[in-house]
This record gives structure tokens, C-alpha cells and sequence, in this order.
């Protein structure tokens, strides 16, 4: 059947007999070259070898390695921030949304004269939503001199730039990436999000608690690392409080097309459904839903935040939950004067596409206020700078980073989506929820 | 296979079936008129037409920009919309649609016919990346927005009951309402004159009756959630309906043209062989600016309705996947054979959501190509074509 | 006597590496050292594709598969080994071992993606390999083990930089020597006319399958490299997208030249990177308008239709139709601003400010179109680099009548 009849490996192997021999010997003696050689070509295998022993997987230890390279000092009157964020790729609405928060942050720091004398500079260099350009564009930025690193917004991506940053010295503030374990690269990185660890188990809370769900569907992306580490901890602690998930389906991000999913769940009779994907899939999958005659609750994490939800859910997602880091109608102040800055810098963006807008904005202030407290101009004392960030006031909620490990505990909101936008519906302090 | 047999089909529930294989049905039919444009210029160019997923994705952009037009904008309150302005979209989609793929053909692929056709699948790749990134410069996708969907007349869904649920269920229906009445009255009634107060964070006072409001309204929706549950029916969405009715009939409209009139039949002319055709008379080139213009509208067509009926998210990556699956699909039927393309459509969508119903949903987009590779080994020119020996 | 030859330039090929390794890493920076390790792999993915797609003539797109399956395999062991178990095997030989590991594992599926081309033409096999492609990239995407959709981390960093030049070399010499014996005559022959060759008593079957398994493993090899450097892989470095641009590499470097695909894979590695430094004159980022990115565009079409016009009509001397192809380039490059200017009223487009950073892309897909519609048989066509050609170049006499004739 395979077309093998003719014994066509046996007549090569009996051609090249005498050349095969020879290969062999060839292959033995460039073998033993290298043997000769690997004693001296040994320390370059090692000075690469830098990151690689890490604590292993999950471990409880809070201890992080411990960068040791001297890292960037500012020159001159500028001070430069690397900012990496995708610009192309399918992650570019939350790549461009946390460079605009990120400018804005910036601009408002040197307005005020933040540093005396000096100038904050951002430098961009674009991931195209792929961990290995991500990387390239951080190991550009490094070389560029800049004193810290902000992003990614994906964990894959901020994984992958987080290695050179230790190597060299340099702090990384993550944006928008909630991997749980993704702090443990070394004591380099930090985030001003929450984690998976938390967001999950807020929704799980709020659904058995407040919503009295018993019986949830979930639907994940199988994509994005996000959608399933969010499901995951959602999943986990909802079955701890004694709920039960009925179904999981997954589709794959940028597919909208659900029905055959939506059929399945609904055989499942579930009472909830808890989406954790990005709102371009989970919108239309509202709708999809609710046309299915699924009419249970719906939730889902902070990859629904976007000023298009309402419209991209249409009316099937009004009603419906998720968790969110800040909300658009709260008074606080630090809301308020984001909102407000971000409508008179982007006139035609008025508010901001995604939760990356404020994340982006809150980390890079982050970094400028630690450059105030800073001892020096220097990535080691910026690095300790942050580390010893307490209270800071963002618009995200109060980010303290003082031995969190990177980690800070932050608030989280669960909003219920009405045509007005997102009305507050209960709060979650750090404490609130036990793992 | 023997022994995963009984694995495979121990957590089936066919009551979900029929709901299913209509399931399957709608979503080929929208592979399938992507498919008909791969199939159409491969047919009389050889070509993938790697660029056609994006052709898919400006019909998109242009229905949104045609429904802001008929101030159906995203913060718009306009609620009345009427079949007329779905034509109106669904014809602009097609115009500019076919407009592109002309330009398309014009001025990146007819500089290349006399070349290698791996050169014209090159710039095919290259015209593809150059409008996924280019576009998203010039085009709305931060956030990636969607159409509004109150310009679609036709939103919600019929059941057709095919078992109907037990009259016990129904009964429990009627026996939980008044009480879940009466408890949300009461709760509302208190919110009211409470202000200050929400769902979610009551007094304590007001608790028992807070609960009491959600508990019988468990126990209704329970009991809702039993009745559409409990029987076998099929759930059609009106607008997959439209969809699928749409595509026939431009499918319909197709094959009339192909078959039925002397441009079909020099089509087809070219299409078995560029060069005789010519000899005979036909203008080669005004036949292949007529298969884009056709093929480019149908993606137009397909773009339009899957944006607007089924209000799938628009962004500049928005003809990826529907175009890679399409290809497949036209690959599947045979390529270059148009009711082929027609029949992978339908096959692909069928697979996928059979795939989906038996509990393999992270496995759905492999299976396409799982079906492919199987059917081109047993029949290695599709399901309806013939191999030919060629040459890249 | 020609066996001596032959090790000794394996010797000078492994040396030679040493000696660039030492270069590089004292001269350069390490962005500019992983702009190298990644162009290397390129090089090697670029020339192993050129082996099945441009010297045996199979229609293979679904390259990225094989430098996944050597990635995943070679990262997984490596992974489980040294960072699970705790093992500290010495680095080199290690990963001279994953490498091997990884390039079997790849030629397995290289084998077993060549089996349909025992039954499938061109397109058909094109969506075939495509397809393999996406179903690898689903199955890892879908299995903890490897990671799921995260990615597969923790893999040890013990990739030197030499390693993956003599990769590179390896696959250039291999491809090359193949194509210089009788036995890879036959390849060319089946990639000219299957029949015919059969007739003449080559094993069309064979080749076709040798020639997937050749060049998947070298693209396992590659993987093997890329997963030590990176430490950690994720699916969507091996998208489908990745395959394609290793076509691209193929195809505009000259389908079957292995000069070709290693000048493009180069090129085209580079080109990006290039763009993501572009600055002005003040050093800071280059910001462009949206009236100069669209007034660009028209230039570009402008340009190419002009002198494809000329390329495509064959008067004058090569020198005078070099002149006029100057002339339009800098006509183009002197119009673009007074398009500007012109587009200027669009307040829309006036308004937009992007950074060049973000073009790369855009820049990448136009090159990508201008280059195929100019050169359609690709930089090199099927030329090879030769040194009487290089003879000819600097006005020297002519070696044997085989020099490059572009």
C-alpha cells in the first residue's frame, strides 16, 4: 500500500556501504574535536546557562533568585523606560491600548517635573504578540540603556523577557500578566495586576455565594494561556465550595462561531456559565447563547473590560458579571482624573479600549514613583525602588509590592454590565479570599 | 478501534444530535462560500488565492462601515432596522469585495501568470500580510469593534420540538411562578424605597427577603431550565437561517452562471485549458477579472452575514481562520470543482461540530485537517476532483 | 587523497565556527548575537526546506511542524533530565544529543508527511503539510505535559552560539554536496518530471521520501537549538505564519538555490529587526504620518509598475535600463512627499502618528510583493554562489562558463 515493494532503503544503504564507513569516521573524529574543544567552549555554554536554576514549579518558597547583574545607569538628562507591548498580532488592541496608558503615565510624570532636571523617556519595541520578537525587542531595549522594562501584557511574552532582564540586571513590571508562577523567574519581576490565583476564585465566590449557582458550564480559550489558567482557578474553587462544573468546552481565539459548543452546555442544563476568554469571543458568544436559549448567568474575568463589551455582547450580556481591577463609575479619585486625562489625550478614544489602558498606565507610574524613591539613577537601586513600592495609589487599586514577591494583593470589583456601562456590584478585598 | 469503541461513545448524548447536525450544516455553509472563491481562481489560475481570507475580512469592515452609515453606530440608539438595510450591507460587502479582488488580480497577480505559481502563491502570501497589517493602521480593531446588532431585524431563535417535555415539568413551571412573583415584588419594593442599597449588599434586615426573592427564582429558573431541557428539539437561530438561505440561493445563482451562460462556459473553458481557450476566442483575461469579481463577492457576502447575523467580532485578523478552513474545505471537495467546494463546505462544518458533540471541542480545528488528510489519501485529487499530475 | 579533503574541511567548517562564535561574542552585543543565533536557524530552516521544496520539486508549507516536533521533543527531554530530575550531563555533548534526538523525531514525522506525497501533487501535499502543521500545533497546545497554551519552560539554556552555525553549515553542506552527486541528480530529476525520471530508472518514491526526511530533521536540529537558547517555546512561536515565511525565504531567494535561501533567510530575518531601530536624525524613534505611509504605498506601486514595465519590454543595454530603473527610484523617492503634501487635507490620515516600529510588518509584506514581482524567479534563481562568478565581478577573466548570469 505505502509504494515500499521495491526495497528502496536497502539498495541505498548497500550503494553508500563504503561511504557510510566513512561518514562514521568523519562523524567520530569531529565528535572527538568537539570533546577537545567543549573543556575551553565550556564557559561560553555557561555564561548563557545564567537563568536557569529557578526554584521549581509552584513552590511555595517566596524566595526568588536574586538578580546580580549591575543592569543600566541613566546618561545624561534622559531616563530612559522600555515599554514592550504588541503593535502587531492579534494581541494589538491590548498592546496599543497599554502603550497609549503607558505615554500618558509618562507625559504626566515629566510634566511635573518628576525627577528635577531630568526627562522620562519611553522607548517601545513591539512583541507582534510573540514571545521570541518579545524577547528580541526587551534584549534591543536592554542594549538601548534603559533602566526598567514594563509588559508584556501576556504571560508567555513577559516569561521570555523577564530571562534577559535578570541576566542583565534590569527590573521588569508585568502589565496584564496574571500567570501564577510567573513571578518566580526572579526577583526582577513584578506585576500590577492580580493573579489567576486570585481573579478565579473571586468569581467562584461570587457565583456560589452571591449569585447561589450550583451547576456551572465553562467555556475556555484554548489559546490564550489566560482563558485556562482563569478556568482552572475558577474551577477549583468553585468545586472546593461545593459547586459543580457540569461541562468545560473550549474553541480557539479568533473563532465566534459557538454554537456546537452552546448546543453541548445547554444539554448540560447548567445555571451559570463563566466565559474567561477575551471579549471579542465572549460577546459574541453571549449573544449566541442567549439565542440558544441559554438564559443563565454569565461571568467571566477582566478580559471582558473594553468599552466595545456592550455592543460586541449586545443585549445578551447585559445582566452579567465579571471581575474587574477598577470601574468606570467609580468615584474614586484616581479614576476619576484617569478617566478624565485619557479623554483629553485621546479625543477619539475617549475611554480607554481595554483594561490595559489603566494597567499600562499604573505600571509605568509605578516605575516613575520608585524612580523618585530610588537611591540612584540605576537599575539595581530602581529594582529595590519597587520592591519597596507600599500603598501606591493606582488606578487599578492600591498596589503594594513590599514582600509580596512581586506579587501585590490587589482588590478586585465584580461589575454587573448594564446600557449605562459598569455598575458596581460587590467588592473583593485580598484577604477575602482563602486558597 | 475496538476497544476505544465503547470509550468513544460512553458520554454521547444523541439527544443533542439533530440539534447538532443543523449546527453543522449553517456553519459549513459559510466555509462553503468562502470555499466557492479559493475554488473558483484556482479553478481558471491555478492559484491559491491566499489573499481571498482577507478580501473576507474588508466585506467585514465594509458592512460595519455601511451599518454606521445607516446610523446604526456603536452607541447608537436606533432600534427600528428593516430587511432593506441588511440588503443594502450585503451589497456593499459584495461590490467593494469584488472590487478588491479585481485590484488584487490586476495588479499583484496577473504581472506574475506568466511565472512560477509558487511566485504568484508568494505574493498571494505577501498581498495577505500586507492587509492584515496594513489594515489594522488604517482600520478600527483597537478595541476590535462589531457591529451593532440592532441593525439585524432577524435576532433570536425557534425551537422545533421534536419530543416534547414531560407535562409534569411544565406543571412545576406554573406551580414556581407566582411565588418567585410575589418574592421579587416584595424585594423590589424594598430596594425602592432604599436607595442606597443593592442585591448584593442589603442590611441585615432586609436579608431573609432578599433570599427569599433568589431562592424561588432558583427554583423557577430550575424549573424553566428542566422543561427546555428535558425533550429533544432543534434550536435554529433565524439569523443562520437567513445565512444558510442566502447561500444557497447565491450558490443557486453560481451554478446558473457557470453552467447556464456562454461567460460560464468560457469559464470553464479556461479552467480545462488556458491556452486552447484563448485560441478559441475567449478573453482569458476578462474571463479571470470575472471569476474574482464572482468568487470575492461571495466571501463579500459571507463576510457580511457572519458579522451581522452572527455578530462575530471584526478585526483585521478576521478572514484567518475562516479563510485557512475554507481552503480546506475546497481542497477537501476536490479544488478547482465548484458543487465539490460546496460539499467540503458542508462536510467540514459537519465534522467539526460532530467532533464538538462528542466531548472533543479542544480538538475541533485539528479535526478539519484530520478529515482532510484522510479523505486526500483515499482519494488523493478531493472528493469530487481529479488528480492530475502537475508541477509546482 | 579526496576523503582527507573532505575531513578537512569538516575540520576547517568546525574551527571556523569556533573562531565566528569567539567574534561574535566579543564584538557584539547580545541582541545583536540573537538577531545571529536566530538567523542561523533560519538559515538552516530556509535551506532544508529549499532541499524538499526547490531541489525535489515537493510542494511542502508546513515546514514550522518539524521545527516544532524537534523543539518540543529535544525541550521536553531536556526539560524533564536536567531541570526535573536534577541531572547535570555536560552541556555540549548533551545537546549534541538532543540535537540528533530531535532531528530523528522530526524525520519520523518527515517520513510520515512524505508518505501522502507518495499519492498527493502539488497543492494537495501543500494542504496536507499545512494541515499536519496546524494538527501539531493543536495537539501540544491541548497536552500539559508539554505546556498546553503556555508554554514549555524551565528547558537549560546551554545552547552556544557555534553550535547553531555549524548547523547552518552542516545543512548549506549537505544540500550542497547532495545535489553535486548522481544521486542527487535524481532529486532534480524528479523535481523536473516525475514520469520521465521513473522511466530513466529513479526512485521517484525514494527521493521524495529522502527528501522529506532530510530536510525535517535538519529543521528538528534547528528546533533542538532554538528550544536550549530560548529555555522556554510556546505554540505559537511554530505558527502557521512561521511556515509561511520559511517559504518565502525558498521562494525569493530562488526555489532550489541554496545560495538563494540563504541570502533570503538572512535578508528577511534581518529586515525586521532592522526596522524595529529605525530613528531620526535627533536618535529618537521614527515617527511617521498616515498621509506618508499612504503616499509611500502609491510610490511603491508607481515604481514597480514602471519598471516592470521596462524589465517586462527588454530594450536598451543593461546599463541604460539600469540608469532609468535609478531614475524612477529616485523620481519615486522625490514624488512621495508632494503625495504627502497632497493627502494632507485627509485630516484623518494627517492626524496619525505612527511610530516605524510599528510598520515593520507593512514593510515586510511590501518588500516581500515588490521583490516577487520584479524578480518572480526569485534573488538567485536557481543560480548557485560560485567563485568564478565572483572572478567575473571584479573584471577578472572568466573561470568555466557557469558564473551567475544575473
Amino acid at each position: 500500500m505505502l509504494g515500499l515493494h521495491s526495497h528502496w532503503w536497502w539498495n541505498r544503504l548497500n550503494f553508500t556501504k563504503d561511504k557510510f564507513f566513512k561518514l562514521a569516521l568523519a562523524t567520530v573524529a569531529v565528535a572527538g574535536l568537539i570533546g577537545c574543544g567543549s573543556g575551553g567552549s565550556d564557559t561560553s555554554a555557561g555564561t548563557t546557562t545564567g537563568g536557569t536554576d529557578k526554584p521549581a514549579d509552584g513552590g511555595n518558597a517566596k524566595k526568588r533568585p536574586e538578580m546580580t547583574a549591575a543592569g543600566n545607569t541613566a546618561k545624561g538628562d534622559e531616563i530612559l523606560i522600555g515599554l514592550v507591548a504588541s503593535q502587531n498580532g492579534d494581541l494589538r488592541p491590548w498592546g496599543v491600548d497599554c502603550i497609549a496608558g503607558a505615554q500618558l503615565a509618562v507625559d504626566e510624570f515629566n510634566k511635573a517635573n518628576g525627577i528635577p532636571g531630568k526627562k522620562v523617556v519611553l522607548r517601545i519595541g513591539d512583541s507582534a504578540s510573540k514571545p521570541e520578537q518579545g524577547k528580541s525587542a526587551a534584549e534591543k531595549l536592554i542594549g538601548d540603556g534603559v533602566l526598567a522594562i514594563v509588559g508584556e501584557v501576556a504571560s508567555g511574552i513577559t516569561a521570555q523577557m523577564a530571562e534577559p532582564a535578570f541576566e542583565k540586571g534590569i527590573p521588569d513590571v508585568a502589565v496584564g500578566a496574571t500567570k501564577t508562577t510567573l513571578t518566580d523567574i526572579g526577583n526582577n519581576v513584578f506585576r500590577v495586576c492580580y493573579t489567576d490565583a486570585f481573579q478565579g476564585p473571586v468569581m467562584a465566590n461570587f457565583a456560589y455565594n452571591e449569585l447561589k449557582l450550583r451547576n456551572v458550564a465553562l467555556m475556555t480559550d484554548k489559546k490564550q494561556p489566560y482563558s485556562v489558567g482563569l478556568s482552572e482557578s475558577f474551577k477549583a474553587t468553585f468545586e472546593k465550595l461545593g459547586g459543580k462544573i457540569v461541562d468545560e468546552q473550549f474553541y480557539e481565539s479568533p473563532q465566534t462561531q459557538f454554537a456546537a459548543q452552546l448546543t453541548n452546555v445547554k444539554a448540560k442544563n447548567p445555571d451559570g456559565l463563566f466565559m474567561s476568554g477575551y471579549f471579542p469571543e465572549t460577546g459574541p458568544m453571549a449573544k449566541q447563547a442567549k439565542e440558544a436559549g441559554l438564559n443563565v448567568k454569565m461571568m467571566g474575568g477582566d478580559g471582558w473590560d473594553s468599552s466595545e463589551i456592550l455592543n460586541t455582547g449586545g443585549e445578551a450580556i447585559l445582566g452579567q458579571f465579571f471581575c474587574n481591577h477598577y470601574n468606570n463609575l467609580e468615584d474614586r479619585p484616581e479614576v476619576k482624573d484617569f478617566l478624565s486625562k485619557w479623554k483629553a489625550a485621546y479625543p477619539k478614544n475617549p475611554v480607554p479600549a481595554t483594561t490595559m489602558g489603566a494597567l499600562g498606565y499604573d505600571a509605568v507610574a509605578l516605575v516613575c514613583d520608585a524612580l523618585k524613591r530610588s537611591k540612584s539613577l540605576d537599575s539595581k537601586a530602581l529594582r529595590d525602588a519597587i520592591d519597596d513600592t507600599e500603598n501606591f495609589k493606582g488606578v487599578s487599586g492600591n498596589i503594594t509590592l513590599k514582600g509580596n514577591g512581586g506579587n501585590p494583593p490587589k482588590r478586585a470589583i465584580v461589575v454587573k454590565l448594564t446600557p449605562q456601562g459598569q455598575a458596581f456590584a460587590k467588592a473583593y478585598e485580598p484577604g477575602d479570599i482563602k486558597n | 478501534m475496538i476497544y476505544l469503541a465503547p470509550h468513544l461513545l460512553a458520554g454521547l448524548d444523541f439527544r443533542t444530535l439533530p440539534e447538532q447536525l443543523v449546527n453543522g450544516l449553517f456553519l459549513g455553509a459559510i466555509y462553503a462560500l468562502i470555499a466557492l472563491g479559493y475554488t473558483m481562481v484556482y479553478g481558471v489560475l491555478r492559484l491559491i488565492n491566499f489573499a481571498h481570507g482577507e478580501v473576507y475580512m474588508l466585506g467585514a469592515y465594509t458592512a460595519l462601515f455601511v451599518s454606521y452609515y445607516l446610523g446604526f453606530g456603536p452607541a447608537s440608539n436606533a432600534t427600528h432596522s428593516s430587511a432593506v438595510n441588511l440588503l443594502i450591507m450585503l451589497f456593499a460587502s459584495m461590490t467593494v469585495c469584488a472590487l478588491i479582488g479585481v485590484i488584487i488580480e490586476r495588479f499583484a497577480y496577473r504581472p506574475m501568470r506568466n511565472h512560477s505559481r509558487i511566485a504568484s502563491l508568494i505574493t498571494a502570501i505577501g498581498i495577505s500580510l500586507l492587509l492584515q497589517y496594513g489594515g489594522a493602521l488604517f482600520l478600527p480593531n483597537s478595541p476590535p469593534p462589531s457591529i451593532n446588532e440592532q441593525v439585524n431585524p432577524y435576532r433570536g431563535s425557534t425551537s422545533l420540538v421534536i419530543v416534547g417535555a414531560s407535562q409534569a415539568d411544565k406543571n412545576a413551571v406554573g406551580a414556581a411562578e407566582p411565588a418567585a412573583a410575589t418574592a421579587k415584588k416584595a424585594f423590589d419594593d424594598y430596594l425602592a424605597s432604599h436607595p442606597m442599597e443593592s442585591e448584593f449588599q442589603v442590611s441585615k434586615a432586609a436579608e431573609p427577603l432578599r433570599d427569599a426573592a433568589r431562592d424561588t427564582q432558583v427554583k423557577l429558573d430550575n424549573a424553566k431550565r428542566k422543561v427546555a431541557t428535558s425533550g429533544v428539539s432543534i434550536t435554529i437561530r433565524y439569523g443562520e437561517l437567513i445565512i444558510f438561505g442566502t447561500s444557497l440561493v447565491l450558490m443557486i445563482i453560481l451554478t446558473y452562471l457557470v453552467m447556464f451562460t456562454k461567460r460560464g462556459r468560457a469559464m470553464r473553458a479556461v479552467s480545462h485549458d488556458f491556452d486552447s481557450a484563448a485560441l478559441m476566442g475567449v478573453n482569458v483575461n476578462s474571463i479571470i477579472t470575472f471569476t474574482f469579481v464572482i468568487g470575492s463577492a461571495l466571501a463579500g457576502a459571507g463576510a457580511m452575514m457572519q458579522a451581522t447575523l452572527k455578530g462575530s467580532t471584526i478585526s483585521t485578523f478576521f478572514g484567518l481562520l475562516p479563510g485557512v478552513k475554507a481552503f480546506v474545505a475546497a481542497v477537501l471537495g476536490g479544488i478547482g470543482n465548484i458543487p465539490g467546494a460546496v460539499l467540503g463546505g458542508l462536510l467540514m462544518g459537519l465534522a467539526e461540530t460532530t467532533v464538538i458533540w462528542m466531548g472533543y471541542s479542544r480538538y475541533a480545528d485539528a479535526i478539519a485537517f484530520v478529515v482532510l488528510i484522510v479523505v486526500l489519501l483515499l482519494k488523493p485529487g478531493g472528493l469530487l476532483g481529479s488528480a492530475k499530475v502537475e508541477k509546482v | 587523497m579526496f576523503w582527507l579533503k573532505r575531513l578537512a574541511s569538516m575540520v576547517v567548517a568546525v574551527l571556523g565556527c569556533f573562531v565566528v562564535d569567539s567574534l561574535i561574542r566579543h564584538s557584539f552585543g547580545d541582541y545583536e548575537q540573537r538577531i545571529i543565533v536566530l538567523a542561523a536557524l533560519y538559515v538552516t530552516l530556509a535551506v532544508s526546506l529549499n532541499l524538499i521544496n526547490g531541489i525535489t520539486g515537493q510542494f511542502s508549507i508546513g515546514h514550522a511542524a518539524f521545527y516544532q516536533v524537534g523543539a518540543y521533543t529535544a525541550g521536553f527531554i531536556s526539560r524533564r533530565y536536567i531541570h526535573d530530575l536534577g541531572h547535570h550531563p555536560p552541556p555540549i555533548p548533551w545537546l549534541i544529543g538532543m540535537i540528533f534526538l530531535a532531528a530523528a523525531a522530526a524525520s519520523l514525522a518527515g517520513f510520515v508527511v512524505g508518505l501522502p506525497s507518495l499519492r498527493l501533487k502539488g497543492d494537495y501535499l501543500a494542504i496536507v503539510t499545512l494541515g499536519f502543521g496546524e494538527i501539531i500545533r493543536i495537539v501540544v497546545q491541548n497536552t500539559d505535559e508539554l505546556g498546553g497554551s503556555y508554554a514549555l519552560d524551565n528547558i537549560p539554556k546551554i545552547q552556544p552560539i557555534w553550535l547553531t552555525l555549524l548547523l547552518a553549515v552542516t545543512c548549506i553542506a549537505v544540500c550542497r554536496n547532495l545535489i553535486k552527486t548522481a544521486r542527487g541528480l535524481t532529486f532534480l530529476a524528479v523535481r523536473e518530471d516525475e514520469v520521465a525520471s521513473s522511466a530513466m530508472g529513479v526512485n521517484v518514491t525514494g527521493v521524495k521520501v529522502t527528501a522529506f526526511i532530510i530536510g525535517s530533521a535538519f529543521a528538528g536540529a534547528a528546533g533542538a537549538l532554538l528550544a536550549h537558547y530560548e529555555g522556554l517555546i510556546t505554540p505559537t512561536t511554530f505558527a502557521m505564519d512561521v511556515s509561511f515565511i520559511i517559504l518565502t525565504m525558498v521562494v525569493l531567494g530562488g526555489t532550489g538555490s541554496i545560495t538563494g535561501s540563504v541570502f533570503a533567510a538572512l535578508f528577511l530575518s534581518y529586515l525586521p529587526e532592522y526596522l524595529r531601530g529605525l530613528k531620526n536624525a535627533k536618535g529618537d524613534p521614527l515617527v511617521v504620518s498616515g498621509t506618508a505611509i499612504i503616499a509611500g504605498l502609491i510610490c511603491v506601486v508607481l515604481a514597480v509598475v514602471f519598471i516592470k514595465k521596462i524589465l517586462d519590454a527588454g530594450r536598451g543595454s543593461p546599463k541604460s535600463r539600469g540608469f532609468t530603473y535609478v531614475g524612477i527610484i529616485v523620481a519615486a523617492m522625490c514624488l512621495e512627499p508632494l503625495f504627502s503634501a497632497l493627502l494632507h487635507p485627509v485630516k484623518s490620515l494627517a492626524a496619525m502618528q505612527i511610530e516605524a516600529g510599528q510598520l515593520r510588518m507593512v514593510i515586510f509584506a511590501v518588500t516581500l510583493v515588490v521583490l516577487m514581482l520584479l524578480r518572480p524567479q526569485g534573488v538567485f534563481a536557481h543560480h548557485e554562489f560560485s567563485w568564478s562568478f565572483v572572478r567575473k565581478l571584479f573584471g577578472g577573466r572568466n573561470g568555466p562558463t557557469t558564473g551567475v548570469a544575473a
